[in-house]
């Protein structure tokens, strides 16, 4: 599960206990090879603005990828790392995206505010909803943030005041972001704004994913009871883990509502829910950038092939999801770089 | 005041038995087998497409239908499982999970391909489709046939479990795989057969709730999470159980839609929420 | 001397004709975008605009105001407004098309509107019927028809007809909370009282629990409005199996007997009672050329409100390309649609300048059997509507 990932940060950390005999002088430790955590994020940074500038006809598209990236991409913290599996991610999404939008409708229409508001609402709901499901595991627990997500679904649905229910909630218009740049019509400004906003979301991802509190949470994950023997307070953990994966959730929903002007209810869905889980397995959970590939390629693929027929798209995707299970990814990509020669 | 209470527990009960009918198999193959078939909701839909369309294209008898819809569903349930599910047992929770999400959404688009997008209309004969007046209350004779169903197959499955060789098997292999291997009970066989059973069962929830839960190609996944729920709540493996949680929530739903119809589902996830918090391994399990 | 003069005035006379040929000409194929659902449940709907728009162009012989015209399809799924709004960015910057035509579900359409406003873009409602969405945007045209257009004249019947008390039941949406408004409003106005008003959640498809309560609700009647389709099936067969009409309980509807479905309600529909714009039975030469077109197109094709509000919102761009002459001229494409009346299959129409929604005669309607079949009978016409929303 946890093959490849990166075990300290760039930053200087205390080596864990150390045998008192045989102490290897800093000249003879080899430390494991570490990425920054600005280096994905400038990969990510640059390749989404060679996108920007090479596809002017597509940047509706890009700006939908970039989101369903960062919404992946808090996924991939709570079942990847966190290794709680979640079918209710959508209610932090959904959240993020209400309340970006009734804040841009009923107090101020800046976009960064607004992004600050709708992380500030994914986190909240998220650490309320995580204080009472992380009492449980396994199957209750999946079984249980269904139960939280569609419970907030049916309260969106309540406050028709508030969230335009069916109809949806429009009606407002952002203002320029950081005072110069407008919307536009063809989404320039929609599809940056959506990229470095991925590329600062993976950023404090990794530094997340790759700083002690990260590795303690990828231990409660491979085995609870031995990090519980060991003193780690797990339940605090996951919280923490879920809250802030809760925040970057939150800013991919506060960007879908600023940059489509509008929000459905299909933002909170168990659809989209499921949809995500199914982005982040075929990217590879766990690592980050599987998070960014998987959302990726599903939404290129569903892009084009539910424009030739909606319905012949899940023959396309049913069959991708039963192939990635007879021949997993992982044993897939390796047999591709052994057979282009590289070392395994 | 009565009237409401009667309603409530009627329309109720109805809801509850078509989705106890369908949540058995499920029950049956996660208890049984620990293995997570997210494309269960595909089995309810084929039953019920197979009876629309031999009443409605090949003017068959609902009597006739009926059965042979059944047949067919567990003749397609016990080839799947025979060639292609048993793989999985052996494979994470989440790799059972994505397979037959996949497979439920082939067989979508399969249903589409083959019948069109949509809803499917199961012809009842005339004694099921009259009103049937019970004095308090006028309902179509059909949700008593629904009740009247739940109760059959809750008493067959209790018989069946407690006083036959098959029960037996089962609650052994349930309990104790590998003893019960030894012991010679032919584990393939029950697994299978338990399968296809419960994908029968699945279609006969498919036509008895295609009133409720109208058939159309997302029927496989539209109408899974609330099976999933029972199937959670209720406990895994226990008949009873999903028995008692499908009548619980089935009447917190129909009574919401009675008294709240603009909160919408959000008593049924409550109750459901609550119940597992109290009892996280299922109503009748400590 | 004549040589060269002729000359040069032959090499000017060929100059000027390659300047004009090489101007850009009059763009010769028109570009409209159609937003519908064509998947999932609501996929009838898809196909019928498809008929309704490509007949018209057909039976006008393939051409509109002699300019080609490409219909590009686009699935919405369903109500789904982030979708829509994504799809019609797409077909204004990527596609570049002139119009855009469609709409089944009102929150689609009030998503594009910042959209259509920006660029431009005259955009023809074919259904969606909630009176606000004109108001969203000033290139927006409708030639389906709006709740409160077909239920105030049913509300001053009702009382006319000795209904006093009656129970409201509609789907919690947009044209539903329109619906039920629209009925308060001219009901009280007439005298009558609303006992109850119930809101059932779009996600239904389980109505036993609504009608039972509109049983209990000791109404004379109830008046109903859900979208097309399964939720629609659903509730007349609810009302059918539940024995309301036994009870004494009239049903008053809109859009429920739609052509679509008729058939599927067997005799248990025959009687029921509702006022619309369109029914498939409207006896007039227009509906005989629209219902030709339509089988012409495909044999299996229905005419409803839905097929016809294609057929007539293609009109309408008829007439918007013919006043542009094939250009992309929103402005001038929307004033042209403004002053428009013709005969349509549904009756005598106009497009309302100030709200530019059309204005239609409007029918009580019951369902009766014609041969084998049941059709909506226009027994009553209650003359042309406009849109008694607009304008409060």
């Amino acid at each position: 599960m946890n093959e490849g990932t990166t075990t300290s940060p760039a930053s200087a950390t205390q080596p864990l206990a150390q045998p008192a005999t045989a102490r290897p002088s800093p000249a003879d430790a080899v430390a494991p090879r570490v990425a920054p955590p600005w280096r994905s994020a400038l990969v990510v940074l640059a390749i989404g603005a060679a996108a920007w500038w090479a596809l002017p006809e597509q940047l509706g598209l890009l700006t939908r990828i970039a989101i369903a990236a960062l919404f992946v991409l808090s996924l991939d913290l709570v079942v990847g790392i966190a290794g709680l599996p979640t079918l209710g991610h959508a209610a932090l999404f959904g959240a993020g995206a209400y309340a970006a939008a009734i804040f841009a409708l009923r107090v101020h229409a800046d976009p960064l505010l607004g992004l600050a508001v709708g992380v500030g609402a994914g986190a909240l709901l998220a650490v309320l909803s995580g204080l009472f499901l992380v009492r449980y595991q396994g199957f209750t627990f999946l079984m249980l943030t269904v139960a939280v997500a569609q419970i907030v679904a049916s309260l969106a649905q309540k406050a028709r005041d508030w969230t335009g229910a069916d109809d949806g909630l429009t009606g407002f218009t952002m203002q320029p972001l950081l005072g110069r740049f407008a919307f536009d019509l063809e989404g320039r400004t929609a599809a940056l704004y959506a990229v470095a906003a991925l590329a600062v979301g993976l950023y404090v991802a990794r530094r997340i994913a790759d700083s002690p509190f990260g590795l303690a949470v990828r231990g409660i994950h491979e085995n609870r009871a031995r990090m519980a023997a060991l003193g780690t307070p797990v339940r605090r953990r996951l919280i923490a883990m879920y809250t802030l994966a809760g925040a970057l959730a939150g800013a991919a929903g506060a960007l879908s509502a600023q940059t489509n002007a509008i929000v459905g209810l299909d933002s909170l869905s168990f659809a989209l829910s499921a949809e995500a889980l199914v982005m982040l397995i075929l990217g590879g959970a766990g690592r980050l950038y599987g998070a960014l590939v998987g959302a990726a390629v599903f939404t290129l693929l569903h892009h084009t092939a539910a424009s030739i027929n909606p319905y012949h798209w899940l023959f396309v995707v049913g069959g991708v999801l039963m192939a990635v299970v007879i021949v997993p990814p992982d044993r897939a990509w390796a047999w591709l770089r052994r057979r282009l020669g590289g070392r395994t | 005041m009565l009237t409401l209470l009667s309603n409530v527990l009627i329309d109720g009960m109805a809801y509850g038995m078509v989705l106890f009918i369908i949540a058995v198999g499920l029950t049956v193959t996660l208890g049984l087998m620990r293995f997570v078939n997210l494309a269960h909701g595909a089995f309810a839909m084929i039953g019920g497409y197979a009876a629309a369309l031999l009443t409605r294209e090949a003017q068959w008898s609902f009597w006739l239908a009926l059965p042979v819809a059944l047949v067919a569903t567990a003749a397609l349930g016990a080839l799947l499982e025979a060639v292609v599910l048993r793989h999985l047992y052996r494979r994470s929770e989440l790799e059972q999970v994505l397979f037959t999400i996949g497979l439920a959404f082939f067989l979508i688009a399969a249903t589409n391909a083959l019948a069109g997008p949509q809803v499917q209309l199961i012809v009842l004969p005339p004694l099921l489709a009259q009103p049937v007046d019970l004095g308090f209350r006028t309902l179509p004779a059909q949700r008593l046939l629904v009740i009247a169903a739940g109760l059959v197959v809750a008493a067959a499955a209790a018989w069946i479990v407690a006083r036959t060789r098959f029960g037996i098997w089962l609650r052994a292999a349930v309990d104790h795989p590998d003893t019960a291997a030894t012991l010679g009970i032919p584990i393939r066989t029950v697994q299978c057969a338990s399968f296809a059973v419960g994908a029968a069962l699945a279609g006969l929830g498919g036509v008895l709730g295609a009133e409720l839960m109208p058939l159309e190609p997302y029927y496989a996944l539209k109408y899974l999470v609330l099976v999933l729920v029972v199937v959670a709540v209720g406990g895994m493996g226990s008949l009873v159980g999903s028995l008692a949680a499908a009548l619980a929530l089935g009447t917190v739903e129909t009574a919401s839609k009675y008294l709240a119809s603009d909160w919408g589902s959000l008593f049924f996830f409550l109750a459901m929420a609550l119940l597992l918090a109290w009892r996280p391994n299922g109503l009748l399990r400590r | 001397m004549a040589f060269n003069k002729a000359r040069r005035t032959l090499t000017l006379a060929m100059a000027c004709a390659a300047a004009a040929g090489s101007l850009p000409a009059a763009a010769q194929t028109v570009k409209v975008g159609i937003l519908g659902p064509f998947s999932g449940p609501f996929a009838h709907y898809g196909t019928l605009f498809k008929n309704g728009a490509e007949a018209y162009i057909a039976s006008q012989g393939g051409k509109l105001a002699g300019k080609e015209v490409e219909l590009i399809y686009r699935d919405t799924g369903g109500p789904n407004p982030g979708q829509t709004k994504t799809l019609v960015q797409e077909l204004i910057v990527k596609d570049k098309v002139d119009y855009l035509g469609g709409f089944i579900f009102t929150p689609n359409a009030f998503a594009v509107a910042p959209l259509i406003q920006q660029s431009q873009t005259p955009a023809v409602i074919f259904n969606a019927a909630t009176s606000a969405i004109t108001d969203k945007s000033e290139f927006f045209v409708r030639t389906s028809y709006t709740l409160w257009q077909v239920t105030v004249p049913l509300a001053q019947w009702a009382a006319k007809n000795d209904i006093r008390k009656v129970v409201t039941a509609v789907t919690d949406y947009g044209p539903g909370i329109d619906a039920e408004a629209a009925w308060k409003s001219e009901f009280a106005r007439q005298g009558g009282t609303v006992v109850e008003s119930i809101r059932m959640p779009m996600a239904t498809t389980d109505f036993a629990p609504f009608v039972q309560r509109i049983k209990a609700s000791g109404a004379q009647a109830v008046y109903t409005f859900l979208p097309g389709g399964p939720p629609n099936l659903g509730f007349v067969k609810a009302y059918n199996e539940n024995g309301l009409a036994k009870a004494g309980i009239q049903f008053l509807g809109t859009a429920e007997m739609d052509e679509f479905d008729l058939q599927k309600f067997g005799d248990a529909a025959l009687g029921l009672t509702t006022a619309f714009h369109y029914s498939a039975a409207h006896d007039s030469p227009a509906n005989r050329t629209f219902v030709e077109a339509l089988k012409k197109k495909d044999a299996n094709a229905i005419a409803n409100y839905a097929s016809v509000g294609a057929w007539d919102g293609m009109h309408v761009i008829h007439k918007m390309i013919e006043a542009t002459d094939g250009r992309k001229d929103g402005l001038k494409a929307i004033a042209a649609a403004r002053a428009l009346q013709w005969e349509s299959p549904r009756g005598p129409v106009r497009i309302d300048p100030k709200t530019r929604h059309i204005v239609q005669n409007v029918y009580l309607r019951k369902v009766e059997k014609a041969g084998s079949q049941l059709v909506n009978k226009e027994v009553q016409s209650f003359g042309p509507q406009v849109d008694h929303g607009l304008g409060k």
